[in-house]
Formats: C-alpha cells, structure tokens, sequence
C-alpha cells in the first residue's frame, strides 16, 4: 500500500485522471474565493474579456484550513486554460491537490463558462458554492 | 439556489453542512422544528458523541431502543448486507475506528485492518430495537444523512412547505415538480464537474473515496469482510426517490454491481472505477462529459 499503487488511466470518462487509492486530504467545505487578482490583457468582441484570471479558495480539510488557487485564462469567451496554483502546508494535502492538478486541463477546457453553471453540484464535499463562486468571481470579473 | 429567487436556510447538522432551500424564507418556528429534527438524529445515532443512543452498544451488550427511523434503517441495511456479501455493514464503525477515523479523530491506524463482526453474531435488528450480544460500535454513516434528509422533508411537507430543496453537502433531495441540473463533482476536484444530470423530484447521493480520507490509501469507505478501504471504486451516485436508499445505495455501488441493485431498488446509478472507466444506468446515459 504504498503511492505506487498511483494510475493515471483515461478510459471511458475524457480528461478524467484518477488514482488508484486514495491519498491525502480532499477539499471539504469550499468557502468560496478569498481572494483574486485579475490580469486582464486585451478586450475581444465577446461578453467575457479574454486574460489570465485567477481566485483562491479556502477549505476545511482533516489537516486543517487549506487554501486551492485557480488561474483560469479566457479567450473568446471560452476557457483555454486552467492551473491549478498548490500552496497546502499539509504534505498530504499538497499530494492531493498535485494529483488533480493534473487531470484537470482536458476536462474543463474549451467549455464555455455559461455552459458549466449548474445550480447544484451532488457529490461527497460540498455544496455548488465552492464551483459557481470561483466561475462567478471570474466572469464578472472579465466582464468589468 | 436551485431555482431562482428562492431563499436557503443554512445550518451544520450530523457533522456536515446543510442548506435548504425554499420558495419563501421559512418561519422561525420551521428553522427549530427543522434544527430540532437534526439535534434528535444527532443523539441517537452519532459514534462521535458518548451520550448518543448508539454509544452504548460500543461499550456493553443490551437492548437499544432507537428512534422510528430505525425501523426502515434496518432492513435497509440487511438487503445492502446481504447483496454485498458482508461488506458493506452496520457494524464497520470498529474497523474505521481501527483505521484512525475514531471519535477523537486521532487519524492514526492501530496495525492491520479489521473486518467487521459478522451480523449474526453479534446484532439482531428487529424494527426500532437492536440487540447486541457484544460491544460494537455501529456506524449507520451510509445511510444516516440520507435519512436525516427524509426526515427534514417530512417536516416541511407537514408544515405545508411542499416544495423545497435539501443540499446536505452533495447529497440531494428535490421536492418540488421542477427538475434541477446538478453537476456531478469531479471525485478529485470540487472546483470540477465530470458531468451534469438533471434532477426531478427525488433523491441524488454521492459517494467517493476522496473525501474523509486521513493518510496514505486510507478512506471511510471500508469493505467490512476485510475493514480495509475499497480500492476498485472511486466515485458514485445514485438517484431514488428517498435520501435514505439513494445515499445507501452510493455507497452499495462501491460493493455491488449497479445493475444488480437495480434488480432490487427502483434507482439510477453511476460508478467511477480507479482505472478512469465508468457504468451507469440508462438515466446517467449523455451525462457524462465528453
């Protein structure tokens, strides 16, 4: 039982990386972003001004109050590219947040940020807040 | 909100973050029926607290009458026994403590896991009163929050609030005619979904190996024939009409094959298994992204 175990197998679900065990310490309650710095390059014609993007959220986890940042960068309207920025203290949560770090590009790319709100989010951590607040942040953001 | 304009009322209940959601805002008199309903399930069936119900089976054998939840509970929990073949248990509260996910959160793993005690010999569960004949710390956490979900409808519905709509951090239950879209969280990024599913009225509960996780491969999800975590599964959901089998079921489908829980429960399912692959039910068909 040991980090070995560790697979990074796409099959059946796109841009879906998963490990084979679980490790380390998911995000709990998402807070929603504390907050953002925005870098806005250049205006295009769409409703969302392209840029760089980015916004920190805080959650509970069993190591303590761990913070996640999200750079999301917009062209056209759409989501090009998405960091994922690692400062966790907690070694086992710095191994978490590295491990989806790296499957989450080619999920949510190309998708347009109207497209992904969803009113609720079913899943073992949270509420919809954590997803909508950091999308919401963002796109008014991009849209001042 | 789920729908628009609709108000939440927001509160922490049986260890977890609860928001429902109303067309109107809820009287005074529903926040403490509501909160009272919660602080009732609390001091029966929590293995965190030693003055719960449940706590004395932990330290002596007897007789221990629960409340009238327990009566569907039970049955619930034998069928998800029986089709698991013993692994998924009401009795794994003592391998999950042994792993380190103990009262007092010590998160340390006290040598090899431990499987479970077998049903029979230690539990007889007949409606609301369950006879141990041993010490055993029984963890109903696979079906409790779905069950405490049910209850607070209950309430709402008998205070002539038909339509509302109870988040108890991911796991959801709709009673409303509108359908809900509800995105289905990535099992190791909350920021991301993997799919969107839209809910009608009922229930939509998650289980996933990523959360309550304290140490290297260690998570609460355990098979009680070993009382070591489930390795093969790492995400599911189950749509039904009550939170209770919905919320059990999540957790039945890192056991059980959905397809065979169907033959038994009117439900919709979907798993992620460790190798990325995924399988579903005809209603979780086109929900996921591709």
């Amino acid at each position: 039982m040991n980090t070995s175990l560790r697979k990074s197998v796409v099959v059946g679900i796109a841009g879906l990386s998963l490990a084979g065990s679980a490790a380390g310490c998911a995000p709990g309650q998402a807070s929603g972003p504390q907050n953002t710095s925005a870098a806005p390059s250049a205006a295009t014609g769409g409703s969302y001004q392209d840029g760089t993007y980015s916004a920190d959220g805080n959650y509970v986890s069993p190591n303590g109050n761990e913070t996640v940042g999200v750079e999301l960068t917009l062209a056209g309207g759409a989501v090009t590219d998405v960091k994922i920025t690692q400062h966790p203290s907690n070694p086992n949560t710095r191994k978490f947040q590295g491990e989806f770090a790296g499957g989450i590009q080619s999920q949510i790319v190309g998708k347009q940020l109207d497209e992904i709100k969803v009113s609720k989010v079913a899943g073992s951590s949270l509420t919809s807040g954590g997803f909508n607040q950091a999308v919401e942040k963002i796109k008014s953001e991009a849209q001042a | 909100m789920p729908h628009p304009g609709w108000t939440g009322f927001s509160f922490d209940g049986i260890g977890t973050r609860w928001e429902i959601s109303t067309p109107s805002p809820l009287s005074g008199a529903h926040r403490r029926q509501l909160l009272d309903t919660v602080a009732d399930y609390d001091a029966a069936w929590s293995r965190f607290r030693p003055d719960s119900l449940i706590a004395g089976a932990a330290r002596q054998p007897g007789r221990y009458e629960l409340p009238a939840g327990a009566a569907a509970l039970g049955p619930l929990y034998e069928t998800l026994y029986r089709l698991s073949g013993g692994a998924m248990t009401p009795l794994i509260g003592g391998s999950l403590e042994h792993l380190g996910y103990d009262a007092g959160y010590s998160l340390r793993q006290d040598g090899p896991p431990q499987p479970a005690p077998p049903w029979d010999d230690v539990l007889d569960w007949q409606g609301t009163v369950l006879t141990t004949r041993a010490p055993v710390v029984i963890d109903v956490g696979a079906a409790g929050k779905g069950q405490l979900a049910d209850l607070l409808s209950a309430v709402l519905r008998e205070g002539g609030v038909r339509e509302h709509f109870i988040d108890a951090s991911g796991d959801l239950l709709n009673a409303g005619p509108a359908p809900v879209d509800v995105g289905l969280e990535h099992p190791y990024d909350p920021a991301r979904a993997i799919g969107i599913v839209s809910l009608g009225t009922g229930a939509l509960c998650a289980s996933a190996a990523n959360r309550r996780a304290w140490g290297d491969g260690l998570h609460h999800v355990l098979d009680g024939t070993t009382g070591a975590p489930v390795r093969t599964v790492v995400a599911s959901w189950a749509m039904a009409a009550s939170a209770m089998t919905a919320d059990a079921l999540a957790t039945a489908l890192f056991f059980v094959d959905g397809f065979r829980l169907q033959q038994e429960f009117d439900c919709s399912w979907l798993t992620v298994y460790s190798d990325g692959h995924a399988e579903y039910s005809a209603d979780f068909e086109g929900v996921l992204f591709s």
